[in-house]
């Protein structure tokens, strides 16, 4: 996992918590905690970061990634401007992940694993968002298409149609946009 | 007390030190915030660092990959097509076009080296891409022409000077870019792409740019010597059309489209110029030079004129004009339906030398012979198709000048013919087959008694007997070998004229009267030949009589004149035969030394019924006479012609009435008897 995640993670946190929330959060996690955006650390260390964070919030560890997916988007649009630009909307941002956003972060962090998301229509026209990855973090994806409704101030509802959470091969999100 | 801010304050200076623990921890918790406000303006320095040096690795490979394409391949549009492709896939553009700059250098064309992405999406502004042509200043690749620089367009469907704009709004494109590939100092061609969303130039962007158009650049330079060279080996460095080579080349390719589609038709035009000799000879090879110039670039202006004449009435032939050697050119004409078409070609090649060339300042008029072969399936080459056009043109060339002739097989049997008899000639010559038959000539006053003899000569030929002149002496003069012909019958004439002086005890010296050929007159060492004969036989120099015709005094007066003072000088008597028949000028004979005129057969048998021909008779004699030439009537046969030449004042007369040409015993005894 990219260092960066830790910081936005970090940020959300302490942005909500405080300062000493975060430094809990780390002790508790038995982390080092010494993340920096340009460097990797092992996956282990934000599941186990989550995993404490749900315990301590008395919540599901994918409601804690969903939170912080959402939370994420406004740092993730105050620190790569240049993403969001030219979007006027949720859905042709969360479309360029794949072709634009990816290929950037790849420039920044040689070696980043990013995760191919694969997208659809279906016949009710919501956008069918087909994820697979052995870090299995749907529901931060999940939270990530939140944040980015709220950037663009839309409504959205988003329906895990299949988890890999639950033994299914893929995670797959629809997400209708109300109006 | 020192002044404030300088280093000495600064030694100075002892922090207040405070137990209490809020301000440490206050204290404690500022420094965090600037900590991470430092680390994440150094990931920020950091990151711009990674990008910018990823880009320009990728860059540098784009570079190279480019590069390396460019090494491979010799192809200008090969190379293009790497760099655009590359460049598209690279940058996530959506179309790439190449455009090269045209000869004169005002206009760029596509040259259709294109890559799109998706190329349905895009069909309406790809068709009109990839053959557009700008002239320099419009449109983007024109911009790039006039300007040497790249151009960028934020959004095409807003710009007033971008012709394609309603296809790249139908396509959904928006921002543009093109660079310039440059050969030197020059625009050689345009790279321009296409983007649905915002190109956003950078001086990497531009650098890197810059160099791919500068390794294309070089692919051109290549392109353009490679092709020079080959263009060269292709070409007549003299008149700049095709050489023989490349008109083998093509004419090879007509051939085989014709023998695989029996459909397809092609043919050959041989042009070989009139005279060209003579201009060369005369006006120097500088001039000789400047006239196939002008005549190639003449029959290349006809020529083409005629194709796009015939492609406006919906003809499709093609014509290759090259020159192939000294003076002469072929025309390949390749794909018509017509054979009319190729007869009229050859006509329109004639008329182009109507008008004379001024060279030096002095007006040629050339013409040129034409011999065409058209395709058909018996033949097994080209060569063999040139062949006969070749043949075709000499038989043009035997026609006169400015003749056209179109092979047939009749021609190509008349040809062979020849071709065997030349071949037979060579043969009699070796192996002596010609004999000389003697025809008496007599004095019309006194008929019963002979003047002297005619040498005619005749070809003891192996299958065929006894040969009359009519049958070989035209492919003789043809091929040359009327040289060594005409020699024989010198020397063997004159020793049989001599023999017969000596049976005859030098009491009787019958003339021999002998034939010429023009050929034969002009070699430079005519007289010198003539001489020893004369040494050789030991004949009477006076009773020998050379016959020339018309033809050789005219060819060049002046040098003729000269050649007959010599041979006269030594006794030796000169004839112009066959008089009426050719030019008939009364200026050259007035100017040329003859001793006697013979009148050509036709107006003798003529004579009979017609005044008019009589009096043509009448004037040759009262001329011969004001000259003070004898005359010699030629083919008499009856008592009445002989009565009226006689009584109109000719002199001798020859012709069956006095006896047919005979064998040299037949001869001597005629004489012996006299």
């Amino acid at each position: 996992m990219k260092g960066v995640i830790f910081n936005l993670l970090e940020q959300a946190v302490t942005d909500a918590h405080g300062d000493d929330a975060w430094i809990d959060l780390l002790e508790a996690a038995g982390v080092d905690g010494a993340y920096t955006s340009l460097g990797s650390y092992p996956d282990s260390e934000i599941v186990a970061l989550v995993g404490v964070a749900a315990l301590q919030l008395n919540l599901q560890a994918a409601d804690v990634l969903r939170w912080f997916g959402r939370a994420a988007m406004p740092m993730l649009a105050e620190r790569y401007q240049p993403f969001f630009a030219g979007h006027a909307s949720a859905r042709t941002f969360i479309l360029s992940v794949n072709d634009i956003i990816h290929p950037e972060v790849r420039k920044l962090y040689s070696g980043a694993g990013c995760p191919h998301f694969h997208f659809s229509n279906d016949s009710d026209g919501r956008l069918i968002i087909g994820y697979q990855s052995p870090r299995q973090m749907c529901y931060l994806a999940h939270g990530f298409v939140e944040g980015a409704a709220d950037r663009f101030d839309e409504k959205i509802e988003v329906e895990h149609m299949a988890c890999m959470l639950e033994g299914s091969s893929v995670c797959r999100l629809a997400v209708r946009w109300l109006h | 007390m020192p002044p404030r801010g300088s280093l000495a304050s600064l030694k100075s200076f002892t922090p207040p030190v405070s137990d209490d623990r809020d301000h440490r921890l206050a204290r404690a918790e500022r420094r965090v915030v600037r900590e991470r406000a430092a680390r994440m303006e150094a990931e920020a320095i950091a990151e711009q660092g990674l990008r910018r040096l990823y880009e320009s690795q990728q860059r540098l490979l784009l570079l190279q990959r480019i590069t390396d394409g460019a090494n491979r391949t010799t192809e200008i549009e090969a190379a293009l097509r790497i760099a655009v492709i590359e460049i598209c896939r690279d940058m996530d553009w959506a179309f790439g076009n190449a455009l090269l700059v045209g000869d004169q250098s005002s206009t760029v064309a596509g040259c259709d080296v294109w890559y799109a992405a998706d190329p349905d999406a895009l069909f309406p502004f790809v068709e009109a891409s990839r053959h557009a042509r700008f002239e320099a200043g419009i449109g983007l690749p024109g911009r790039v022409l006039a300007d040497v620089r790249p151009h960028w367009i934020d959004n095409v469907t807003r710009d007033t000077n971008f012709p394609r704009l309603n296809m790249a709004a139908q396509c959904g494109l928006a921002a543009a870019c093109a660079f310039p590939v440059m050969v030197g100092d020059e625009v050689a061609g345009v790279l321009e792409f296409f983007a649905r969303r915002l190109i956003v130039p950078d001086d990497d962007l531009l650098g890197i740019m810059g160099q791919i158009g500068t390794q294309l650049g070089r692919v051109i330079e290549r392109d353009r010597a490679r092709r020079a060279l080959i263009h060269d080996a292709h070409h007549d460095a003299m008149t700049r059309l095709p050489n023989r080579t490349l008109f083998m080349k093509r004419a090879e390719s007509a051939f085989v489209r014709m023998t695989v589609d029996q459909q397809v038709n092609m043919a050959v035009i041989v042009v070989d110029l009139d005279g060209f000799k003579a201009v060369n000879d005369t006006l120097g090879h500088q001039a000789g030079d400047a006239l196939l110039i002008d005549v190639a670039s003449r029959m290349q202006a006809c020529i083409a004129a005629a194709e796009e004449e015939a492609r406006g009435s919906g003809a499709c032939w093609r014509a290759t004009l090259a020159r192939v050697g000294g003076d002469e050119f072929n025309v390949l004409v390749d794909n018509f339906d017509d054979a009319a078409a190729v007869t009229r070609l050859a006509d329109t090649i004639h008329r182009c030398f109507a008008a004379p060339s001024v060279l030096a300042g002095k007006q040629i008029r050339c013409q040129a012979s034409i011999g065409i072969a058209f395709g058909n399936q018996s033949y097994g080459d080209v060569e063999q198709m040139l062949r006969d056009a070749d043949l075709a043109m000499y038989q043009a060339k035997s026609h006169g000048r400015g003749q056209s002739v179109t092979f047939t097989e009749q021609l190509g049997t008349e040809v062979r013919r020849r071709t065997q008899i030349e071949h037979e000639l060579r043969r009699a010559i070796a192996e002596r087959q010609f004999v000389l038959h003697y025809q008496p000539i007599v004095s019309l006053n006194d008929p019963n008694s002979i003047c002297g003899f005619e040498a005619l000569i005749r070809w003891n030929h192996p299958m065929r007997g006894l040969l009359l002149p009519a049958e070989f002496i035209d492919i003789a003069e043809q091929s040359g070998l009327i040289l060594f012909i005409g020699d024989w019958v010198l020397m063997e004439a004159c020793a049989q004229a001599s023999a017969w002086h000596w049976r005859t005890g030098g009491e009787r010296l019958p003339f021999i009267s002998i034939n010429i050929s023009p050929q034969q007159f002009l070699q430079p060492e005519f007289v010198d030949r003539v001489h020893a004969v004369l040494m050789e036989s030991g004949i009477t120099p006076a009773t020998v009589r050379l016959e020339v015709t018309e033809g050789v005094a005219i060819m060049d007066a002046a040098q003729t004149s000269v050649i007959l003072e010599k041979i006269r000088a030594w006794g030796v008597k000169t004839s112009l035969d066959d008089f009426g028949t050719g030019f008939s000028s009364l200026s050259y004979l007035q100017s040329l030394p003859f001793d006697a005129l013979k009148i050509d057969r036709s107006f003798v048998a003529a004579m009979n019924g017609s005044n008019k021909s009589r009096g043509i008779v009448q004037a040759i004699l009262d001329l011969a006479r004001t000259m003070g030439m004898t005359v010699i009537a030629e083919g008499i046969e009856t008592a009445a012609q002989e009565e009226l030449l006689r009584l109109m004042g000719c002199d001798m007369g020859q012709g069956f009435r006095y006896g047919r040409a005979e064998t040299n015993t037949h001869a001597l005894a005629k004489i012996m008897v006299c």
